[in-house]
């Protein structure tokens, strides 16, 4: 029988085995430093060729494409069409008209059905800050991060339905398929750590936001740039090795691999794939170390777990505290972008779940908001106290607003993509600034019109990058985050 | 409309390149008649700068530049132009710069230079001569000359002088050869064998060669070795399980539908089988294409054919229904959309999506041929249907015939029955309805008081619910109230006062409480216990003396009583207990007037039915359930997800900038504009019914005088086969794909499949016999520099299993692989679903999940470890080519899902079954199956040490994490 061109093989199996023993007896990143870093560096290389789809496109270049002020970014998502007027924008004209109807749109049908009178809030608005906004009380803890906030009131939206919206919100796009902000930063500015993903969503532990995973695809993009899924109560999948295997068995069986790889390689050369893949290898086994220490929160002072509210009796509280504490631990150790989520899908019962107040909003937002309030507060202060919002950049979104009249023979409101407020705040953000509004009523943007595209192009300008310029051809088009639109909001600039 | 700017009217001076220019009219000087040629000085102006947003199907303030009419008519602002009079003009007001320097128009895009605004204005000053007939459009990059628009090209093999002899013989040989001559390289030598026949049967079927098939190719030494090998493979059943998941993949194939709610989808898997059937028989393609737009219409009462219309309906759509109409419009519209893209993308290899808001930017599709495909589909929704022969139909009848008779006697029976038991109670009405003083129960409220009792446990048992007297649960109760006797009195059903309710309530996987009865007894109003089962127990901290309970499922008056989500107990009795076992009624609603008249008559009924009453409803209630359950064994249709087709008679229009809400140019249902000039176009009448739409298209598509259509499928194989077509961008032969890198060798493979009628396993044994298919994949330093990605082929390309060839490879090696063939798919997630579905991915997988991953049931936005992780696309959109990238998830998976260690049990069990005792023995049988080679010496030492160290499986759990097995060269 022939054998195979492996016996013509350059380094003897032997001397690869011990080499890469040497390796696995010192898997820290802080020991294989040198090695490390070049095996991402390697990764990276190897795998940017296959980013040139077609041959009447410029290859991919990866980095930024003017100094930036962010370089990473904390994305909070709050799944449900969380209400603009009762939470961001004061509209006292509702207070002053409560229960009479909306001038001009009496009997207009919205994605529940008819709509009732004019509702004002349930809570009360004053003055926040050293700007004086005029500021919800159902929010406290967030009132204290007024001044650092650039809110913009005058979000619209293509659909009104949470799906298509969260996505719409997520990827510029209402229909499946497309890449997440976070997948496109990972696209264009590849990984910013040695042992840890670029992109992660941390879902809610209540469930998914509406379209699930959709939220966090990397669409047409190459998989790697897909966020990895991470929370407080749900470790990367697949993390840890076989609880049968013993640590001798691992190292041993990898050595081996690692030599069998390192062999076939070199016997086939032209094909970067190929390393790549090892260094993957490498940068999954200092997951398997960095990942578990990032949700080791043992090491955090009382301070700070008690700011966080770690420990609160609401269980859905704590929860998403812990969320928000991971959350920076990822930002502090080199993850790009983080997509977190406070509350998740639509249920059985409107609002329930998520922040969808179809029929009760004030017993929906009294349940929602202490959830929300404190922990994300925490968040934003403990990133201010360690110099990191400096170069984070913080956004806040939701899919769509809420109507300022109650559905019919209800106290809710029901959805509204024709105005909404997201907000930002960090680096390069000016704060303290509200740009655009809504009409008296809440119920459409009339100052300034902003689209989610525009949101997108400020942020990665932030990022250093021209979204005009972050491109990736498929199916007919260069397609982008902010599809063919797309505006800088210089206002909101510091 | 938001002003932003503030505009000043006037702008005497602005510098443009050093030169002044005076805009006031009267100091204007153009030179010559460019200024007033409306072809050569204002069209040009107008297309570059205007059109774009102002033409008929986009017309931005509702004002269109397209014609002389339209610019007289004007938009949202009055008129465009008065001739004569460019000052008073609201176009040259909105060109002319401002103090910034800025114009007003272009909104998108830079001010006009300064001798455009003079063209302008001059050609308005002489008083705008517009030529007749003159449509002002935007211009495409490519128009119909475009390369992949011309008719096949005869192009005949060329012939290179001094090519070798082998490489003389195939058609496609000679063309390969001869491009790279051209370049001044060569190809490789031929592969080695063990190498050929792993890379052409995981090619052909998707599957590992077996060792023993390996050792055999490699002995035989007749001269038709490898063609023999081929036609083996090409027969396999396992050729259509491979070859039908890369059609599934251009069809966008999902078993759910997406969006917010995606609900997972059963009976679409019958296009999944058929599909692979199809290609097994080698059906003729363009029968696969008229079966797939109009199966219904071909042969509607063969199943086999009806099936594929199923095509149309694969892919996501919103279903969570809106009430808002303007929405509404907008969301069927998208439906359509989805099935014009994909269509047209997957036979034509044209992208009309980019023609639904505007003409396409880069190829020749008007926005009209867009509508006129919608107009096509607009009959087309998603959903199920029977599908069977009118013999299956007729025999189903008649079985069921008399089964419904006998159910008619019997329900004729039981009305009598009940007649008679309702006149009755009638005689009892007044007796009974005195009894009933109290008011009825009452979602805001309903408070029972008796007698001070002793009780540990409390419980509120449901006899009826308040909008349904014959359902017993699914109600709410927001607050369930018990209270102490005496004067300090508290309730003590409070969970903070240690109580602890019990009660079957619906289930959200994903948060088990969010029903749960806790949420009658924990003090809030906002969630509510919804029950699945009539009774809600409260076991209370310690033994209490209570006198009262309150209970409700809308404490804070927020809906009206009847709403569905607030529904509530009817009839009920509260018993409390000291044990939990022995149970005393202490108050019941048997005194309060009923919840409604159909409650009133459910309980003057119970009160007056005799025993032998009952016992005759009973044994009609039991034949009764008899009879249903033979109708049930009656052979139901199959009912399939092929889609459902309804009439959709015209007038269709355009829609102005893509939304509902503005309709624009009536179009009919007709072939694309595109290829007018070489495939013979049709147009059909609004009247014709839904079904000829479709059939239309279908023939036209497939027509001898299509170019496209063998063109783009032609280019699919050499995809597949090769990992890139001779053009790169298989689902886009437009301006923005790629071009081709052998032109004629693809127009030659097209007429072939013409030539074949349009059998596709005639062009593979052609594609896989060539030297170009055989050589090796060797790297050459010096060829790389020429042509670095071998789209010139001057080796095989190599590449890397897909996700479904990678798993299937793990079972197939391990010895698991179960090859039934076809039915329902398997699932490697848990399904959940609360209103919308949730996909959990799997940590264990059963053996019923060892089948081939094409029978995986392929829902949209779940991610299953191995398969998301190596590529398998999500199929959100159609995926005409497959990425093949690397991340850290792979290795994490491979390495530690259970699915690798219990394959690498099986494969270690495996060994030792064929191999025996002796670790050389194992070793050796193990690169066989892996790799399809031996190990080398030192290779072998090695993998005999991790034997002996940690045992067999951990040499299988690395050769199944190497990277040689998931690489083919």
């Amino acid at each position: 029988m022939p054998r195979s061109n492996y016996s013509r093989t350059v380094a003897s199996l032997d001397t690869l085995l011990s080499r890469r023993s040497l390796l696995s007896s010192v898997p820290t990143a802080m020991t294989g430093m040198g090695l490390v870093h070049l095996l991402s560096r390697e990764l990276a290389a190897a795998t940017a060729p296959s980013a040139r789809p077609s041959r009447n496109h410029a290859a991919h270049q990866l980095g930024a494409h003017y100094e930036p002020k962010a370089k990473r970014v904390l994305q909070v998502f709050c799944p449900g069409a969380a209400s603009h007027i009762d939470l961001w924008e004061h509209k006292p004209e509702l207070e002053k008209r409560h229960g009479q109807p909306l001038p001009g749109e009496e009997n207009f049908v919205s994605f529940q059905g008819k709509n009732g009178a004019l509702m004002q809030s349930p809570w009360k608005f004053k003055p926040a800050g050293r700007c004086g906004k005029m500021f919800t009380t159902r929010l406290p803890f967030m009132a204290q991060h007024v001044d650092d906030i650039a809110f913009v009131h005058s979000m619209q939206s293509k659909s009104n339905t949470h799906g298509p919206g969260c996505i719409f919100m997520n990827t510029g796009h209402d229909i499946e398929g497309f890449p997440a902000a976070g997948a496109w930063l990972s696209y264009a500015l590849g990984s910013s750590n040695d042992n840890l993903p670029t992109f992660v969503a941390i879902p809610d532990i209540r469930g998914e936001p509406p379209n699930g995973k959709a939220n966090w695809s990397n669409g047409f993009l190459p998989a790697r740039h897909q966020a990895i899924v991470m929370a407080a109560h749900q470790p990367v999948r697949n993390l840890q090795r076989p609880a049968d295997v013993s640590k001798g068995e691992e190292a041993d069986t990898r050595s081996f691999l690692d030599a069998l790889n390192e062999r076939h390689a070199e016997a086939h050369p032209g094909n970067s794939d190929l390393h790549a893949r090892m260094a993957a290898y490498e940068l999954a086994a200092r997951m398997q170390l960095s990942a578990p220490e990032v949700m080791d929160i043992s090491g955090e002072s009382e301070a700070t777990k008690s700011m966080y509210g770690i420990d609160d009796p609401n269980k859905l509280k704590a929860a998403y505290a812990r969320n928000c504490l991971l959350a920076r631990r990822l930002l502090e150790r080199g993850v790009r972008y983080v997509n977190l989520y406070c509350a998740s899908r639509a249920s059985g019962v409107d609002g329930l779940l998520n922040w969808d107040a179809h029929k009760t909003l004030k017993a929906d937002y009294d349940r929602h908001c202490p959830i929300f309030d404190q922990p994300t507060a925490a968040l934003i202060a403990d990133l201010r106290q360690r110099g990191m919002l400096d170069d984070t950049l913080v956004l806040w979104t939701t899919e769509f607003g809420r109507m300022p009249t109650h559905q019919a023979g209800t106290a809710g409101r029901d959805h509204n993509p024709d105005g909404f407020t997201c907000w930002m705040l960090g680096a390069g953000v000016k704060g303290g600034t509200s740009y655009g509004a809504t009409d008296a009523f809440g119920r459409r943007a009339e100052v300034n019109p902003t689209t989610v595209w525009d949101f997108y192009a400020t942020a990665l300008h932030l990022l250093g990058l021209e979204h005009t310029r972050v491109t990736r051809y498929y199916n007919g088009l260069d397609r982008r985050l902010t599809d063919v639109h797309g505006n800088l909001i210089e206002e909101i600039l510091a | 409309m938001i002003d932003r700017f503030n505009v000043p009217t006037r702008m005497a001076i602005a510098w443009f390149g050093g030169i002044a220019l005076t805009l006031a009219i009267s100091t204007v000087s153009v030179r010559g008649d460019d200024a007033v040629d409306f072809k050569r000085g204002v069209q040009p102006v107008l297309e570059a700068h205007c059109i774009k947003c102002h033409m008929p199907g986009n017309a931005k303030g509702e004002l269109s530049l397209a014609t002389r009419a339209d610019v007289l008519k004007g938009g949202e602002d009055g008129a465009a132009i008065q001739p004569g009079d460019a000052d008073a003009s609201h176009l040259i007001k909105m060109i002319t710069p401002g103090a910034d320097g800025k114009a007003k128009m272009p909104k998108k895009g830079d001010t006009l230079p300064a001798d455009a605004i003079a063209k302008l204005r001059a050609w308005i000053t002489s008083g705008a001569a517009w030529p007749d007939g003159v449509v002002v459009r935007e211009r495409a990059k490519a128009d119909r000359t475009w390369w992949s628009l011309q008719p096949l090209s005869d192009a005949e093999p060329p012939t290179t002088p001094g090519a070798p002899e082998a490489w003389t013989r195939n058609p496609i040989d000679k063309f390969i050869y001869a491009k790279l001559a051209e370049q001044h390289l060569t190809p490789n030598a031929p592969a080695d064998r063990r190498t050929l026949i792993r890379r052409v049967t995981y090619d052909l079927i998707g599957l590992p060669p077996t060792p023993e098939e390996v050792e055999a190719f490699v002995a035989d030494k007749s001269p038709d070795a490898y063609a023999k090998l081929v036609d083996r493979l090409l027969a396999s059943p396992h050729y259509g399980e491979r070859w039908g998941r890369h059609w599934l993949d251009v069809a966008r194939f999902g078993e759910s539908n997406g969006f917010e709610r995606n609900v997972i989808i059963d009976n679409l898997w019958p296009y999944r089988d058929y599909v692979i059937r199809s290609f097994n028989d080698d059906k003729p393609f363009d029968r696969f294409v008229r079966e797939q737009l109009a199966g219904d219409v071909i042969d509607g009462d063969n199943v086999d054919v009806a099936v594929g219309t199923a095509f149309l309906v694969c892919g996501p759509y919103d279903n969570v229904g809106n009430q808002d109409p303007v929405q509404k419009a907008q969301i069927r519209a998208n439906t359509i959309d989805e099935i014009v893209r994909t269509t047209a993308e997957a036979f034509l290899g044209l992208t009309v999506g980019c023609a639904r808001c505007h003409n396409h930017k880069f190829d020749p599709i008007m926005q009209a041929d867009y509508y006129a495909l919608c107009a096509t589909f607009a009959g087309v929704y998603h959903g199920s249907r029977d599908v069977a022969t009118p013999d299956e139909l007729k025999q189903r009848a008649e079985a069921l015939a008399p089964l419904n008779a006998r159910l008619k006697e019997l329900d004729a029976a039981k009305a009598a029955l009940d007649k008679s038991i309702a006149q009755n109670a009638k005689q009892r009405e007044a007796e009974a309805t005195a009894r009933w003083t109290r008011p009825p129960v009452d979602r805001y409220g309903t408070e029972e008081r008796f007698d001070a009792v002793d009780a540990r446990y409390v419980r509120l048992v449901a006899e009826s619910r308040d909008d349904q007297p014959n359902a017993r649960a699914g109600f709410g109760i927001d607050e369930f109230e018990v209270w102490t006797a005496g004067e300090a009195t508290r309730n003590v059903a409070l969970a903070s006062n240690g109580a602890k309710a019990e009660g079957a309530s619906r289930v959200a996987p994903d948060f088990a409480d969010a029903y749960a009865a806790k949420n009658a007894i924990d003090g809030r109003f906002g969630a509510r216990w919804i029950s699945t089962e009539p009774t809600l127990t409260i076991t209370l901290a310690d033994t209490q003396r209570v006198d009262r309970v309150v209970f409700s499922s809308d404490r804070i008056h927020d809906l009206p009583k009847t709403h569905v989500k607030t529904r509530f107990v009817g009839d009920y009795h509260i018993d409390v207990s000291l044990d939990g076992k022995t149970w005393t009624t202490v108050a019941d609603s048997s005194d309060r007037k009923p919840p409604s008249a159909a409650h009133a008559k459910q309980r003057l009924r119970d009160a007056t039915i005799t025993p032998d009453e009952q016992k005759r409803l009973a044994k009609i209630a039991a034949e009764k359930r008899d009879v249903q359950a033979q109708i049930a064994k009656v052979p139901s249709p199959p009912s399939w997800w092929v889609g459902q087709f309804r009439a959709a008679p015209g007038p269709f229009n355009i829609f102005v900038g893509g939304s509902p809400q503005r309709p624009g140019d009536a179009v009919h249902a007709a072939s694309p504009s595109t290829l007018m000039d070489v495939a013979k176009p049709y147009t059909l009448d609004d009247k014709a019914p839904e079904s000829q739409r479709r059939m239309a298209l279908a023939e036209w598509i497939v027509a001898d005088d299509n170019p496209l259509t063998p063109r783009v499928l032609a280019n699919r194989l050499w995809h597949w086969h090769f990992g890139t077509g001779i053009q790169s961008t298989p689902s886009d032969f437009g301006y923005m794909g790629g071009r081709p890198t052998h032109p004629e060798l693809l127009d030659w493979l097209a007429r072939q499949l013409h030539a074949s009628g349009w059998q596709l396993k005639p062009l593979h044994r052609l594609i896989v016999t060539s030297q170009t298919y055989r050589q090796s994949s060797a790297f050459r330093d010096d060829a790389a520099q020429v042509d670095s990605d071998a789209r010139l082929l001057w080796r095989f390309p190599p590449r890397r299993l897909s996700g479904e060839e990678i798993r299937d490879s793990e079972l197939a090696i391990a010895g698991k692989l179960d090859t039934r063939m076809g039915g329902p798919g398997f699932r490697l997630y848990e399904y959940q679903q609360d209103n919308v579905a949730t996909y959990v991915p799997l940590d264990r997988f059963g053996p019923e999940t060892y089948r081939r991953a094409v029978y995986h049931q392929n829902a949209r936005a779940q991610r299953v470890d191995v398969m998301t992780d190596f590529d398998c696309p999500d199929p959100a959109f159609a995926a005409p080519r497959r990425s093949a990238t690397t991340t850290p998830l792979q290795a994490l998976t491979m390495l530690n899902h259970n699915f690798t260690m219990d394959m690498a049990g099986a494969l270690a069990e495996r060994l030792q079954r064929e191999a025996g005792k002796d670790a050389a023995s194992q070793v050796r049988r193990a690169f066989l199956l892996a790799f399809a080679r031996e190990p080398s010496a030192d290779e072998a030492d090695a993998a005999q040490r991790l034997i002996t160290q940690h045992g067999l499986r951990a040499l299988c759990r690395a050769l199944l994490n190497s990277n040689e097995l998931i690489y083919i060269n």
